[in-house]
This record gives C-alpha cells, sequence and structure tokens, in this order.
C-alpha cells in the first residue's frame, strides 16, 4: 500500500477503498496527523482546485468529501490519542433566518471538512442567537454565514452585530457568502470577510485560521 | 398588435416597434401583486385569475404563465421544527412550508438506488388543464404553459446531495429516473397544447453561477438525449419550446440548442449570461428572455432600474429574438415601483 493511493482514492471519491487503505497506513505504524496532513488534505486541496478550475463537478467533489469523512472518522480515536496531534479548527455555518436555502452553504461545508476543519452546520433558518450558543459552545475559530435571498441577507448584519456585542464572542471571525452578497455588503456589516465562491470560503476561512 | 402577436413576432426574429415582455411562471408574487394592484386587488374566490390579469395589464404585460394541474396534496403530519403541516404531492415525496420560506423537502421519493428503480411517476389521465384554456380562451396574453423535465424535478425530489451522488453511483437508474419524469412532463405538455397554450416552458435548473452543476460530459451522454426527445414530441404540436435554467449556462448553449430549445430564460447577469453578447453569438439559432437581475429590483433605485432596462433594450433588441423580464420571477422582496420602472421602460423605449 503506498500512501499515495490514499490521496488518489480521496481525488476518485473511492469510499469504498479508503477505509481499509488507512487502517492499513496505521496498522503500519503511520502517524495519524501524517496521514492527515500528507495524504488526506493534500487530496481535497487537488479536489479543490480541480474544482475551482471546472475539471470536476459537484457529484465528484461529494464523493471526494464522503471518502474524506470516512478516512477521518477512521483517524479520529487515533488523533486524539496522538500527543504529536494538532487540533482541529472549528467552523460553524448556517443559513440566516428566513432563508431555507442550502446547496451553496452545503459545498462550503463539504468543502471546508474536505480542507480538514472540524464543522458544525447548523443548517438553514439560523436565528442570531442558535449562531451565539453554537460559537461558544464548540468554540469556535470562524463563523460561515449563508443567504441565497435579498430580503435574507440583511439578517447577516443582525448576527454581526450580536457577535460584536458579545463580551467573549466579539472576535470571532465572521464570514459571508451567497448570491447576493458582495465584498462591499460584507463591510457595510461588519463582517470580516466575504467568499464569492465555495473554495474562496476555504480559502478565506484558512487565511482567518492562520494557514 | 396584442400580447401574443408580439411575442411570436420575436420567436419569428420580427423586430416589433416594442419589445415583449413578460415572465415566466407565476411572474409576479401575490405580495407583490397586492402592492402593485393595491385597491384593485381582488379578494373574491376568483381573485387569483382576476389579480393575475389584472397585474399583466396594467404593466402592459404579454405572457400569462399557465399550468396543468395535479391532485391536491395529502397532508401527512407536522414537522417537528417549524410546526407546519407536512404533506405528500402527486409524486410521493414530502413537503412542508416553513412560515416565510420556500417549500422544503422532508421525506424523499426514495432512500435508495434499487427504491428509485422501483419508484413509478404518477398517472396523469386525471390532471386538468383547464387553467391553460381559460387563460387562453380569455385574454390575448402569450399563454406559456410551465411543466419541468428531468433534472430539476428529479433532485426536488430525491434532494440535491443525494441525487448528485446517484449520478455517479447509480447511472443506469437515474437514467430511468429521467425518463419516468420527462414521459409524465411530456404528457402535461401535450395536453396544455390541446388546452390552447401557445407555448410550452420547461423549467430545469442545470446549473450554478460558477457553471454546470454535473459535468457536461454526462450532460450529453446521459440527459440530453432524452431531453432531445422529448422537446422533439413537444414541437410536433407546432409550439415553440422556451428552456428556463439559472446560472452559467455557456458551455452547453450549443447542446440545448441541439435538443430543439426556441427561447433561453433566464440569463441571470450575475452568471455571466449577457442576453446582447449571446445573441451575437447564438442569435440565429435561439431567442433570449429575461437579463433583468432580481436583485436590482429588490435594492437598486428607479434611475438605476430605467438605466439597465434601457441599455438592454437598445443592445438586444435588433433582429427581434429578444423578450425582456427579469432573470427569475419578480419576488416578494423585490420594490414594486422599480418594477414599475422596468416595465414602464419597455413601453417609452420605442424602435
Amino acid at each position: 500500500m503506498s500512501t499515495n493511493s490514499i490521496q488518489q482514492a480521496i481525488v476518485m471519491g473511492n469510499v469504498a477503498s479508503i477505509s481499509a487503505d488507512v487502517k492499513r497506513l496505521l496498522d503500519a505504524g503511520i502517524n495519524s496527523q501524517q496521514i492527515l496532513d500528507e495524504q488526506l488534505l493534500p487530496g481535497m486541496a487537488i479536489v479543490g482546485e480541480r474544482f475551482k478550475q471546472n475539471e470536476m463537478f459537484l457529484p465528484q467533489v461529494l464523493m471526494s468529501a464522503q471518502a474524506m469523512q470516512t478516512a477521518i472518522d477512521i483517524l479520529k480515536p487515533y488523533l486524539a490519542e496522538n500527543s504529536e496531534a494538532r487540533k482541529r479548527k472549528t467552523v460553524i455555518i448556517g443559513t440566516v433566518k428566513g432563508d431555507m436555502h442550502d446547496i451553496g452553504k452545503n459545498l462550503v461545508r463539504i468543502m471546508l471538512i474536505g480542507a480538514g476543519f472540524e464543522v458544525i452546520d447548523l443548517g438553514v433558518n439560523v436565528p442570531a442567537q442558535r449562531f451565539l450558543e453554537a460559537s461558544s459552545q464548540h468554540q469556535a475559530t470562524v463563523v460561515c454565514l449563508s443567504a441565497l435571498l435579498s430580503s435574507t441577507m440583511n439578517n447577516m448584519k443582525e448576527v454581526v452585530e450580536a457577535f460584536r456585542n458579545h463580551p467573549e464572542l466579539k472576535g470571532t471571525k465572521i464570514l459571508i457568502g451567497g448570491a447576493p452578497v458582495s465584498r462591499e455588503f460584507s463591510k457595510s456589516i461588519g463582517a470580516d470577510g466575504y467568499a464569492p465562491t465555495a473554495p474562496a470560503a476555504v480559502e478565506r476561512v484558512q487565511q482567518f485560521c492562520g494557514q | 398588435m396584442n400580447g401574443r402577436e408580439r411575442v411570436l413576432s420575436a420567436l419569428r426574429r420580427i423586430e416589433t416597434s416594442r419589445v415583449p415582455l413578460g415572465e415566466i411562471g407565476g411572474g409576479y408574487t401575490d405580495t407583490i401583486i397586492q402592492a402593485v394592484l393595491g385597491d384593485k386587488y381582488d379578494l373574491g374566490s376568483d381573485g387569483y385569475f382576476l389579480n393575475h390579469q389584472r397585474i399583466r395589464e396594467l404593466l402592459g404585460a404579454d405572457i400569462v404563465g399557465a399550468r396543468v394541474v395535479g391532485p391536491a396534496v395529502e397532508i401527512v403530519g407536522t414537522h417537528e421544527d417549524w410546526g407546519t403541516e407536512t404533506y405528500k404531492d402527486y409524486w410521493g415525496a414530502t413537503h412542508t412550508q416553513p412560515p416565510d420560506a420556500t417549500v422544503q423537502l422532508v421525506d424523499p421519493i426514495a432512500h435508495s438506488p434499487e427504491e428509485l428503480a422501483s419508484w413509478q411517476p404518477p398517472n396523469v389521465s386525471h390532471f386538468d388543464s383547464t387553467q391553460v384554456a381559460r387563460w387562453k380562451d380569455s385574454s390575448a396574453f402569450f399563454v406559456l404553459a410551465t411543466m419541468n423535465a428531468g433534472f430539476d424535478l428529479g433532485y426536488e425530489l430525491l434532494g440535491f446531495e443525494r441525487f448528485m451522488m446517484w449520478t455517479l453511483q447509480a447511472r443506469e437508474t437515474m437514467k430511468q429516473y429521467y425518463e419516468k419524469l420527462i414521459e409524465t412532463n411530456l404528457s402535461m405538455a401535450l395536453m396544455s397544447a390541446e388546452a390552447g397554450a401557445d407555448g410550452i416552458l420547461i423549467a430545469d435548473d442545470l446549473a450554478f453561477n460558477t457553471g454546470t452543476f454535473v459535468d457536461p460530459e454526462y450532460l450529453r451522454t446521459d440527459y440530453f438525449p432524452i431531453l432531445k426527445n422529448m422537446i422533439s414530441e413537444i414541437k410536433k404540436t407546432g409550439l415553440p419550446v422556451f428552456f428556463h435554467s439559472d446560472g452559467d449556462l455557456r458551455n452547453i448553449i450549443p447542446d440545448l440548442i441541439d435538443c430543439g430549445i426556441d427561447v433561453l430564460q433566464s440569463c441571470d447577469p450575475n452568471a455571466n449570461m449577457d442576453i446582447p453578447t449571446l445573441k451575437g453569438e447564438y442569435g440565429q439559432d435561439l431567442a433570449f428572455m429575461g437579463n433583468i437581475d432580481v436583485d436590482l429590483l429588490a435594492n437598486g433605485t428607479v434611475q438605476q432600474v430605467e438605466n439597465t432596462t434601457r441599455t438592454l433594450i437598445q443592445d438586444a433588441r435588433s433582429g427581434g429574438g429578444f423578450i425582456l423580464g427579469t432573470s427569475n420571477v419578480v419576488a416578494s422582496y423585490c420594490q414594486p415601483e422599480n418594477l414599475k420602472a422596468m416595465y414602464a421602460m419597455a413601453h417609452k423605449e420605442l424602435k
């Protein structure tokens, strides 16, 4: 079993083979953090880049993300025991109150998981208070807000204000995205950033996390 | 010249004194209709028909959307989170309508490819096409009957992510699924034609603003041949076929032309779908409809709407093949004054 074949399994979305491949590497004594850093994350980086270039499409990205999730689920207990393992940064994501659209939000979630983040997905129609509670509970580094409608993007402002007025959470980085929002809108409501596409969202979250 | 004649002229590449204009589907949400009609909004039992007629007359629109109507939904429970009724539609999927939000899928028609393989679509023999006939008999609007095909409806009934994964994991089952959905929608199209529709609109979202959801090659091998058969059968009735999809379709426009569509609707500027540019490239084979950003109607000023509309008309009208409208439908969050300004500009900006 070459380690490259794990990276390949991620790129190809080979859910069926990846469990056995990861277990084999662990049995061979390869460090769990090394498997994550040198195989899984580079594999998903290739997927993200190919998606950005329209060389891979949504179904393939979903398959790769499922393979990634399968591999991470196997690695999780080993990473927890591994004193050299880094703690994964947590990202909270959700579609703001009044908006039920989730395709874009789900795509960002999938690509964030692929990039190695711990992602808490609050779903759709999420009120500001729920974002605060989840951020506090999970000690999130970044909160991602999605909206598809002009009428609901203004609810992003309410979420940003709730964070900025919260004594412990006011420094949380907030990233916004969705069809009607823009960099200017992001600035006007005091968010920390705007991402026009899912790969751009991953890049911005990585920047926020100092990666 | 009435609305029907104006739209047909555009499709024949005849430039009329003013451009045809209108929306697909219901066109205008009830909130917008109330805001525009004010005291003229009818609360009676025939209000739907009267209000949709009045707003089109007031705005000077040329098109009305109509549908073949299936059996009423069956209420099956209450949604745990939202407390709203859950209901099963005639396809077999369960949905709910949360407050102030769009309809949400609660339970799909199938949870595995095996279940999907044995799924059967509804029998349309008792579906009702009187709405189409009524618009045709009592108005001079171009009656555009709306239905779906296999892709957009396909993921609405299965859930988006499940559908996308199965395009890779269960290709043959998915092809059979498209065939079943298209067979049913084709029956609805033929019923609409018989009831007097002037055109058939296939609503089938295939793309994001950055490109198609799936590899265009997949569409070419697994989906477009089935869609092409549907369109070919519709065109035997002599009716033009409109096709609606959001998103950036530039990679597949030649494929859609090959499938036989006559008009491409939406043409969202946010997805780089600029009608004057597209007309320059494909205007011989395809007419275009839409191009006014719904968000401009929501957030822009009257002046901005007027300027954008005027420029679009001036750049796109030459030689016909262009119908002015929004790139989706006029949502409830649009400003009524902006809507009126957009339509008024079409009436001012004459050849």
